[in-house]
């Protein structure tokens, strides 16, 4: 989105509303879900827990996918270029598919063939030694781990990989881990530099006692650790020379099943096998095509009328990303035969309408534009049902804790919104015909739902002010604590299977700032405090409801913002594809599992 | 000539410094900050100054833009690597070499505009003298009218169309793609024949309608009917002084239209996927790429530039009065 407009996180956002992914959480898991060569996820299959898995989980080699035989070349539809190929610098959806393929790291998502997620040890024996209550945590590489150019995978790199997250040239990756090595936001003067100077991160945050042992000590427990080195962000990359630092970004090393043969930036790559690679040490990735030859600038209306044809070398295409555009869909869900090359899922966005509560302080008036709003509506123009699933609460179906047909305004019944019930709340209030300012992007599906939304909201009595602004600059916009604004747009993805990732960025009272991702500016002594006490729960089975229950009181209680819809998407290949999956922890296609069809 | 060409050559020199100097202040007039969107996704304030630096946008503009100028002339070492002269930069969005990148693309855009030209001059050349040999025919009106509704045509509504035809329906065409030239001939005639055909059903409409005006101008000039009179047969005539005669303004036309299709065929190359000028130039106004989009400005002005010298150069050999001074 996006890499295309503001400030990354939120060119997602604006990438997403134009019905486009841009960036996603790259490291979020979801229970279940994806599996079948048929695809389509169900809901209850992606609900639950991603388990930290043990040793034995994390041995290789990956169970076999079903019917698949290597050989072939696959070609690849892809709307953005690559932008970044240093693990470090990667964040964004596009770049978490292509790095799921060349990069490795400590641990990783696995899908089964039964659509079960859990997380392993990609480049470790396992998902990770927890001790001291969580401000511990010690990682064993497995044997026989390599670089492409057949150097062995050591403790030396998996030290310099974290190290150099401290460079100023690394910008754009995840800064968890830093952030909690560092014991805060701004983590960079731990290690200001990076390694580059000789110096090196304390053995008290960064351990390496000999070449198979990593060991992490936080100030605080962090118990979400696992989860996080999933991230492609943390991607092995080697400790001396072959660590070009800015220009690693442009030819790195792969530890995956392939590596790159060559690259345009904007125009096409080229993935061949990685011959260094040992299935025996990998439990997530396979190795069945013998390229990938992957071509840019691709819009989603490009690919899919060119899979949906179905002709020549389309029949052995696919896309990692691109989903079948709005205009297609009908056509694809009219062809039985296209339909059955399809597969979809959940996204891990919900988009959502923030409430400005400086200038909307009246929790009646914002439980008017909560029943007001037209969801469904707001939803058509991205495709309707295949689009995205109508929301009552924002907390994904993805996550651990999601309870299903949660509706605390009864939008799912009425999603058309419900201007009776607002224009009473609003006459309660004594607030008819004040006026609302409702900025939305001069995209065209905002564009639509705008009109559908001013028009839900004069009729519950009030007197909207529409206010069209620019697609690339409107999360600058909104995002300033001093904005004219009422209500807007935000949509929001969890960085990885918990709402950790998703409450505290966005309603914790204490992150108001310029920039920030407190849109609503809420500021809850409740909403705070909950946030403490549920992030220092370890076990995150027993946090998953807690953060849900919160949830219902931001919702219920305070109504900050307004939930609209969960994303989906739906992606088609050719008909020569196998092994089409849709993986929660990639937000689309699997690109390990595929194959072509002999 | 060579006092003509260098005269050229300074005023070309003047007005390219005026265009990079209108491009790069503007750019800072729009309300976009590159660095945010280099800045990952929980960029804090501090992340952000750091992005700033290694940009090299924490600087005033105008020391950016005398750092950028004398980049161009003298080269400039970026953290990246050396970038000799002509340094147009690195991108800001992958950090690749501008021009480098200006060269990859330049190969797409060249074959686009070559292949369309060969065949809306062709065509539309050929067309338009006969619709004036037959001036007042069927032949003349089928022409006039049949070009007159192409023209009205929008690549971007023809070009998907003509793919779900002859790709998606008939598959008489290959995908349009493009394959180098020097790699796969074959491959490359294949990818770009749609384009070249949708691209100058525009072009060939116009010449069309140009060159049958000139045509007719010329057939009603004194030297032209008094060759005849002197028993000149009517197609020595025809082509000897006519069409001749009549180039002057299609080659003005022509050279301002290939030096814009050199620039880049935006629409055609959005229409057909192909990864020519126009589509980053496009794209580079979209990611708030300066340095990219100073390259492709700063390229395709030379071209069209250039091409109006060309133009000027070759009315001497076109017209013997015409005198270069």
């Amino acid at each position: 989105m996006n890499r295309n407009l503001a400030r990354r996180g939120r060119a997602a956002a604006v990438a997403l509303a134009a019905g486009a992914l841009v960036l996603t959480a790259c490291s979020d898991g979801g229970g279940g879900g994806g599996g079948g060569e048929k695809g389509g996820t169900e809901e209850a299959e992606q609900q639950g827990l991603v388990q930290f898995a043990g040793a034995e989980e994390s041995q290789g080699p990956a169970e076999d996918v079903e019917g698949a035989k290597p050989g072939g070349t696959i070609r690849v539809f892809q709307r953005d270029s690559y932008a970044h190929l240093d693990p470090a610098q990667i964040y964004v959806s596009d770049e978490g598919s292509l790095a799921s393929l060349i990069h490795r790291r400590l641990t990783t998502v696995k899908m089964d063939n039964d659509g079960e997620y859990s997380v392993v040890g990609d480049l470790a024996t396992d998902s990770g030694e927890r001790s001291d209550d969580g401000r511990t945590w010690t990682y064993t590489l497995k044997d026989g781990i390599k670089f492409e150019d057949g150097s062995p995978i050591t403790s030396k790199d998996i030290r310099h990989t974290f190290e150099r997250q401290f460079a100023d040239f690394i910008t754009e990756g995840p800064s968890y881990v830093q952030s909690w090595l560092a014991g805060k936001t701004e983590y960079r003067d731990l290690l200001p530099g990076g390694p580059y100077k000789g110096d090196h991160l304390p053995d008290s945050v960064l351990e390496t006692p000999d070449d198979k042992t990593v060991v992490f000590h936080f100030k605080k427990p962090q118990n979400d650790l696992p989860y996080a080195l999933g991230m492609p962000g943390y991607g092995v990359v080697p400790a001396g020379s072959k660590d070009t630092r800015q220009k690693y970004d442009k030819d790195p090393l792969a530890t995956g099943p392939y590596k790159i043969e060559s690259f345009k930036s904007g125009k096409s790559m080229t993935l061949v096998r990685n011959t260094e690679w040992d299935p025996e040490t990998d439990p997530a990735r396979h190795q069945y095509p013998d390229k990938f030859e992957i071509t840019f600038n691709h819009q989603n209306d490009d690919s899919s009328k060119r899979l949906l044809s179905d002709t020549g070398e389309n029949q052995f295409a696919t896309s990692f990303n691109n989903a079948v555009d709005a205009g297609t869909i009908p056509q694809v869900m009219g062809d039985a035969e296209a339909e059955k090359r399809t597969i979809s899922g959940y996204q891990t966005y919900v988009a959502a309408f923030a409430i400005n509560m400086d200038r909307i302080k009246d929790h009646d008036v914002r439980l008017a534009i909560a029943h007001a709003l037209p969801i469904k509506s707001i939803l058509a123009p991205y495709g309707g049902a295949a689009g995205g699933e109508l929301a009552g609460g924002l907390i994904s179906p993805l996550l651990p804790g999601y309870e299903k047909g949660y509706d605390p305004f009864g939008k799912l019944k009425k999603p058309g919104g419900d201007p009776e019930k607002a224009k009473q709340l609003l006459e309660k209030a004594g607030k008819v015909g004040m006026k609302l300012s409702f900025p939305f992007r001069n995209a065209t599906e905002e564009q639509q739902g705008s009109v559908a939304i001013a028009d839900a909201l004069e009729k519950a009595g009030f007197d909207v002010q529409r206010k069209e602004l620019p697609a690339d600059t409107y999360y600058d916009l909104i995002g300033k604590v001093d904005n004219k604004y009422d209500l807007y747009r935000s949509n929001w993805g969890h960085d990885w299977v918990s709402s950790s990732t998703v409450i505290p960025p966005q309603f914790d009272g204490r992150r108001i700032e310029d920039g920030g991702n407190n849109y609503s500016h809420v500021k809850d002594d409740r909403i705070n405090s909950e946030i403490d006490r549920i992030s220092a729960i370890a076990d995150p089975e027993k946090a998953a409801p807690e953060w849900f229950e919160l949830n219902k009181y931001i919702v219920e209680e305070v109504t900050p913002m307004v939930p609209a819809y969960y994303y989906k998407h739906m992606q088609i290949s050719g008909s020569k594809i196998g092994g089409m999956v849709y993986n929660n922890d990639l937000s689309g296609i699997d690109p390990t599992k595929l194959y072509v069809k002999q | 000539m060579l006092r003509f060409l260098v005269r050229r050559s300074l005023g070309a020199v003047v007005i390219l410094l005026i265009i990079s100097a209108l491009t790069f202040f503007l750019f800072y007039s729009i309300p976009r900050d590159p660095a945010l969107l280099a800045c990952g996704k929980n960029c804090s304030p501090e992340a952000l100054e750091v992005v700033r630096r290694n940009m090299g946008i924490d600087k005033p503009v105008p020391v950016q833009y005398w750092e950028y100028m004398v980049g161009v002339f003298a080269g400039r070492d970026f953290a990246v690597g050396p970038c000799p002269a002509p340094c147009l930069g690195y991108s800001f969005v992958d950090n690749t070499p501008v021009w480098k990148t200006i060269l990859d693309r330049f190969p797409t855009t060249v074959s686009l505009a070559a292949g369309a030209a060969v065949v809306f001059l062709t065509v539309g050349l050929g067309a338009g003298m006969l619709a004036a040999a037959r001036r007042g025919t069927l032949v003349d009106k089928v022409f006039s009218a049949g070009s007159l509704v192409v023209s009205s045509l929008q690549i971007y509504f023809i070009g998907p169309l003509a793919i779900a035809l002859f790709v998606y329906q008939l598959g008489w065409l290959s995908q349009p793609e493009y394959v180098n030239l020097t790699e796969d001939p074959a491959g490359w005639f294949a990818g770009l024949l749609l384009p070249w055909f949708v691209l100058s059903m525009i072009f060939t409409a116009n010449y069309t309608r140009m060159a049958r005006s000139t045509m007719i101008e010329q057939l009603q000039e004194d030297h032209v009917r008094t060759a005849r009179a002197k028993g000149m047969s009517r197609p020595f005539v025809f082509f000897r002084y006519a069409w001749r005669g009549s180039l002057i303004p299609i080659v003005t036309i022509f050279g301002v239209d290939m030096g814009s299709l050199f620039g880049g065929a935006m629409i055609t190359e959005f229409t057909f996927t192909l990864p020519g000028l126009g589509r980053l130039a496009v794209q580079s106004v979209l990611n708030t790429d300066l340095p990219m989009l100073m390259g492709v400005m700063l390229f395709a002005a030379t071209a069209i530039i250039l091409c109006n010298v060309l133009v000027d150069a070759a009315y001497a050999f076109i017209d013997p009065r015409v005198r270069l001074s």
